[in-house]
C-alpha cells in the first residue's frame, strides 16, 4: 500500500516508558513480543487490532512505544501488567506520551544523568561501580552490587547458586573490613 | 488522608528490603505501606505500618491471635475462607482487613457478610497481584470477583483498601497505574482514592455514625 498523504495518516500517540531495573538487556524485539502479550491478554485480538501497539526503540534504559491516538489509557494499563520480557522480571513505568518521538528523546535526555567522574560507591552518583577492594554484605549475606541509582543499590547475591537479585538501598549495605573478618587476620 | 499500599513483603519472603519498599513508595505517590512482619517505621517520609497476615487458620485462633496483637499498631489482615468464616471474621474486633476475595468461592462474601464487613469496619482488600502477573482465567475470575465486590460496595460503603502484594519493587505499580487498574472492574478515580486511604479509616477512630450538634 503506497503512503498516504499526511492528512489521511492515522494519528499517533508515543510513549516513553522506563524500564525497571536498570540494565536489564532488553531487545526491541523481545518487548514488543511480550508488550503484545500483554495487550491481547488484557484486551483481545480486537482492541489490539485497533490499538496498533509498537515498540520503537530502547535508549539508555528507556523504551519509545507507539499506539494508535486515543488508545494511550488502555495502552497504559496493559503496559503495566506486564512483568517478564522472555528470561527477564522486568516493569515497564510510562513516564511521558507526546505526540512525535523526538520530543520523548529530549526527555530521555533530560532524565538519563550525566556519568559521574568518580564510582559512585558512597550513594551519590549512579551507574555501574568499578571494581574495586570494597566488599559489602547486606545481614549475612555477602552481595556484589551491579546498579547504584542515588541512595537505590541492586545488589547480587554472592554463591555457587541461589543467586538472586535483591532491591537494596545504600544503608542497607555493609562494608566489609579487613578486620571486620573474623580469620581475615 | 494517607495513601497507603496494604501488603507488601519485603526481604526475606521478598527481594526488596523495606527501605527501598519505602524509597519506591515515595516516587509512586504512596505515604505510607503496610509491611510484612517489620518493626512500625519512618523511612525517608514514607511510614511503614506493621502487618500481619493471617492464613488457613480458624475463626477461633484468629481471635486469640488479634487479642495477642491488640496495642501493637500493626494491621491485622486475614485471608477470606467460606461464607460463615468470613462473618465471623468480619465480626471480629480488631481484624482491620478481609484479604484474597479475588481466589474465594462466589458465594463466599455475600451482602450479609458485606453488612457485618461495613457495621464493624472491617475492609475489603483489591489485590492487584492477580491482575498484573495472572493471565486467563486467574485473572478473568479475579475481575469478575472485583465487580461483585463493587456492587456490594455501593450498596453498604464498607471500606476497601488496595495492595499490590509486592514481592518486589518490580512488582510495585504507581497510583496512576493503580487507578487504571481499578478501571477494569469500574472503579473511578475517586473510588480508587477512597480505597487508597482505606488503611487510614481502618486503623484510625471510628466515626461516629450520627453526629450530636448541640
Amino acid at each position: 500500500m503506497s503512503i498516504r498523504p499526511p492528512t489521511l495518516r492515522e494519528k499517533r500517540r508515543y510513549l516513553l516508558a522506563r524500564i525497571d531495573p536498570a540494565e536489564t538487556p532488553v531487545e526491541t524485539k523481545d518487548l514488543y513480543y511480550a508488550v503484545y502479550e500483554a495487550v491481547v491478554s488484557l484486551f483481545g485480538d480486537m482492541a489490539a487490532a485497533a490499538m496498533q501497539p509498537s515498540v520503537l526503540a530502547i535508549e539508555s534504559g528507556h523504551a519509545i512505544l507507539r499506539c494508535r491516538r486515543g488508545a494511550e489509557r488502555e495502552f497504559a494499563i496493559a503496559l503495566s501488567t506486564l512483568s517478564a520480557c522472555r528470561d527477564y522480571t522486568l516493569a515497564v513505568r510510562v513516564l511521558a506520551v507526546s505526540g512525535t518521538i523526538e520530543s520523548l528523546r529530549e526527555r530521555i535526555a533530560t532524565l538519563v544523568p550525566q556519568e559521574p567522574d568518580v564510582p559512585a560507591q558512597d550513594g551519590a552518583g549512579e551507574g555501574v561501580p568499578d571494581a574495586g577492594p570494597c566488599e559489602y554484605r547486606f545481614g549475612t549475606t555477602p552481595v556484589e552490587p551491579v546498579v547504584w541509582h542515588g541512595h537505590k543499590v541492586d545488589v547480587i547475591e554472592k554463591g555457587f547458586k541461589n543467586t538472586r537479585r535483591l532491591f537494596l538501598t545504600t544503608e542497607d549495605l555493609e562494608k566489609i573490613h579487613a578486620t571486620t573478618i573474623p580469620d581475615g587476620l | 488522608m494517607k495513601i497507603t499500599d496494604a501488603c507488601v513483603y519485603p526481604y526475606p519472603v521478598g527481594d526488596s528490603s523495606v527501605r527501598r519498599f519505602a524509597l519506591e513508595a515515595r516516587s509512586f505517590g504512596y505515604d505510607s505501606i503496610v509491611a510484612a512482619d517489620t518493626p512500625a517505621a519512618e523511612v525517608c517520609g514514607i511510614t511503614v505500618i506493621p502487618g500481619i497476615f493471617l492464613a488457613g487458620i480458624p475463626a477461633k485462633d484468629v481471635q486469640s491471635r488479634v487479642k495477642k496483637s491488640r496495642g501493637t499498631g500493626a494491621v491485622i489482615a486475614v485471608q477470606v475462607g467460606d461464607n460463615g468464616f468470613n462473618r465471623a471474621v468480619a465480626s471480629t474486633n480488631g481484624v482491620h482487613i478481609l484479604r484474597g476475595i479475588h481466589a474465594a468461592d462466589k458465594r463466599a462474601f455475600d451482602h450479609v457478610a458485606a453488612k457485618i464487613a461495613a457495621d464493624n469496619n472491617t475492609a475489603l482488600d483489591i489485590d492487584l497481584a492477580p491482575l498484573i502477573f495472572g493471565r486467563g482465567h486467574l485473572r478473568q475470575k479475579a475481575i469478575h470477583r472485583y465487580i461483585d465486590l463493587m456492587i456490594l460496595y455501593r450498596r453498604f460503603e464498607f471500606p476497601l483498601t488496595i495492595s499490590s502484594s509486592a514481592r518486589s519493587v518490580l512488582g510495585m505499580r504507581a497510583v496512576r497505574e493503580v487507578t487504571g487498574l481499578c478501571s477494569l472492574f469500574g472503579m473511578d478515580e475517586t473510588d480508587v482514592q477512597v480505597a487508597l486511604a482505606g488503611v487510614g479509616r481502618v486503623t484510625g477512630p471510628v466515626e461516629s455514625v450520627v453526629k450530636v450538634i448541640t
